[in-house]
């Protein structure tokens, strides 16, 4: 190795800024034959200044900017969008396709009747693909297209709420722990011990198992939750919420304790913000990286969760309609019909896999160090 | 190191209590009158008075949690609420010996396959072998297992009827024994069970393996002209193992969670697949004794590699 090369090697230390992983400019505009000490005072190169006068990104645009050039998690970010649009306006749409269908059981029925998730036409069991059934009817004759829709738009309901559970419960503990310590602290890191013994669907398991039927009681009077055998999923967000936010709580306060010790809070201090406003106007815009990528991940978790909870019987209810639920009613027909267990299989996996590579593209957006 | 594993088994204790009292109280405030199905058609007062008083009932909770406590210590886990006069552990015990073959076969595969996958990918980073492992493991790890097994069962399925490979996709052979019959109920099931695991363990070896590679001390040993075997087996490859030794315990939470989907897509009779018809059952008695066991299993898993870490990684001591 050149000699030279190696000097300008040696003195980037002194260039970097510590701790924020930001490197000054680029070690070509340097100029090697300058000592140390004259680096060490001389002003960021005019290079740096040009930028600045043009309205420097944020590091949030910065971010947002990485994310946008990694195209995996651009096309799953788009096959997400598309699944929402498809659970939410889906049905809506479908239930309009079609004329009235001269049922030899039940008379003249609209599109709105047989389009529905629930409907049973039980002389038209176990169909392929058709033009009025687009994806074929299931072992009770119930539209595959209609479940299927109305199983992603719970899997993405049930995953909404446990969101904004975990995101609620998980910054609140997570910066009163990081922020005061002391018993909070204990207690949290007491209760994370706690709920990582449960091993993640243990306790759901056995909450939704126990109390499964009371809450079908209880809860179907509500509207829109109520009925369609939805009223188990309340419990089974609350139990998924319960055991995932210890984790949330973590992050959010090892982060906590980091922007704690950083000088612009030292500088709030000063001048003379209150704790409540330290965190509230400090504190929590900056843990808005690490929330926002820690529940994208914990979302392809809770979708399978409530996937397998559906898929033991211990979920959604018939005649509800759920993706896991949709498996298990096909379960037994994987030598006759594997398409019915299939489709359900294949939709849920591209699911779960675009949430986990969002994921992954928006740590590595706003973290790049970590990537290796 | 004594001091920090007498701090571990604090811990450990307040977990276990932790986790038995909300097994216990998720149990006392179920819903129904367990006696009232025993009974059935026999149910009359008295009756139910005298059941009440032999399983313990009419006590105050902290007296039932106490004796609930003390009953597990002896590993009496009680009679069941659904079968009269038989006691939960007549239940158990055919399951206990599935379920531990399963976890058994399941986590020595997700070492013994995993760790030199995910090895060898580090060693091969950037190649194709890299990406093409990695992207297998990737989809091992994140589709959950369910769904692989309804994939695979499906598949066999399929096989089974255009070359008429006659491969049974549910039920257990004997367990502990391994003829070609038994065999072929296992395989499947295993691997797949192994799989969430095994691509774990692979991602994360290859990860401490890459980051071992770019140590000084590995820089160092090339320097000093020593063979690129040597580097890689008596240098990189220990110091790279020692963090895969924390997720032991965590690799026993997957394997507890992965129980339940296994045994009930499989039909599998296994502890698991006992808790689910048991909670179909309502029988809360082995619902509670499965969950002490399961969840106990996992907190002796992290203890067992806070044991290991402390002996491979010395400088745990400090801590």
């Amino acid at each position: 190795m050149d000699t030279r090369d190696r000097d300008s090697e040696l003195a980037q230390p002194g260039v970097m800024l510590p701790d924020t992983g930001m490197a000054l400019p680029p070690r070509e505009t340097v100029d090697p034959s300058r000592s140390m000490a004259e680096m060490m005072v001389a002003p960021i190169p005019a290079e740096g200044a040009d930028q600045a006068a043009e309205k420097s990104p944020t590091p949030l645009q910065d971010s947002l900017r990485r994310l946008r050039r990694n195209a995996r998690a651009m096309v799953c970010l788009g096959i997400i969008i598309l699944f929402v649009m498809i659970a939410i306006v889906g049905p809506l749409i479908y239930q309009h396709v079609g004329g009235i269908y001269k049922s030899s059981l039940y008379g003249a029925q609209p599109p709105s009747v047989y389009h529905s998730f629930s409907n049973q036409e039980l002389d038209r069991l176990d169909e392929g693909p058709s033009a009025q059934f687009w994806l074929g009817t299931d072992a009770l004759g119930r539209d595959l297209l209609a479940r299927l829709m109305q199983g992603m738009l719970i899997s993405l309901t049930v995953a909404l709420l446990v969101e904004v559970m975990d995101v609620v419960l998980g910054i609140l503990v997570g910066v009163l722990a990081g922020f005061y310590g002391g018993w909070i602290d204990q207690l949290l890191a007491r209760f994370t011990d706690l709920m990582f013994a449960f091993p993640g669907l243990l306790f759901v398991i056995l909450l939704t198992g126990i109390f499964g039927a009371q809450a079908d009681v209880i809860l179907s009077g509500l509207p829109l939750i109520g009925p369609n055998g939805n009223a188990r999923l309340l419990l089974v967000s609350l139990a998924l919420a319960l055991t995932v936010w210890p984790l949330m709580a973590r992050y959010v306060r090892g982060q906590t304790l980091q922007l704690k010790e950083q000088q612009f809070i030292e500088a709030a201090r000063t001048a003379g913000t209150s704790d409540v406003g330290i965190i509230l106007r400090h504190i929590i815009p900056n843990l808005f990286s690490i929330v926002i990528t820690a529940s994208t991940l914990n979302i392809a978790n809770t979708i399978i969760g409530e996937a397998g909870i559906s898929l033991l019987g211990l979920g959604v209810q018939p005649p509800g309609s759920s993706i896991g639920l949709m498996i298990s009613d096909a379960a037994n027909l994987l030598d006759t019909h594997p398409w019915e267990a299939l489709l359900p299989s294949i939709v849920l996996a591209i699911i779960v896999l675009s949430f986990s590579f969002l994921g992954d593209g928006l740590r590595d957006a706003f973290d790049p160090r970590t990537k290796d | 190191m004594v001091q920090f594993l007498i701090k571990r088994l604090i811990g450990l204790i307040f977990v276990v209590i932790g986790v038995t009292f909300i097994t216990f109280i998720m149990g006392y405030f179920s819903p129904g009158n367990p006696i009232r199905v025993l009974l059935g058609e026999h149910f009359n007062p008295t009756l139910e008075a005298q059941l009440k008083h032999a399983y313990g009932l009419d006590l105050p909770w902290y007296q039932q949690y106490f004796n609930f406590l003390t009953h597990l210590v002896r590993f009496d886990f009680g009679l069941s609420f659904r079968y009269e006069n038989r006691s939960v552990w007549d239940i158990l015990k055919d399951g206990v010996p599935i379920s531990a073959e399963l976890a058994s076969w399941a986590l020595l595969l997700q070492i013994v396959v995993g760790v030199p996958l995910g090895i060898l990918s580090a060693l091969k980073a950037n190649s194709w072998i890299d990406t093409l492992n990695m992207g297998v493991m990737l989809i091992l790890y994140a589709v959950p297992v369910f769904i692989l097994a309804v994939i695979c069962q499906v598949l066999i399925i399929w096989l089974d009827k255009h070359i008429g490979l006659s491969w049974p996709v549910s039920q257990w052979g004997n367990p502990w024994q391994y003829s070609w019959d038994d065999l072929k109920y296992k395989i499947v099931p295993i691997l797949l069970y192994a799989a969430t695991g095994m691509a774990y363990f692979a991602r994360l070896s290859r990860t401490t393996m890459l980051e071992v590679l770019r140590q000084d001390y590995v820089r160092t040993a090339r320097a000093k002209g020593l063979a690129e075997k040597a580097v890689i087996y008596r240098h990189a490859l220990r110091n790279a193992l020692i963090p895969l030794v924390t997720i032991f315990g965590l690799s026993i939470g997957f394997l507890v969670t992965g129980a339940f989907f296994i045994e009930y897509i499989f039909s599998i009779p296994g502890i698991a697949r006992i808790t689910l018809d048991s909670i179909n059952n309502l029988d809360y008695p082995v619902i509670q004794a499965t969950t002490v066991l399961l969840a106990v299993s996992v907190v002796f898993g992290n203890l067992i590699s806070d044991l290991l870490y402390t002996i491979v990684d010395p400088r745990i001591k400090a801590a």
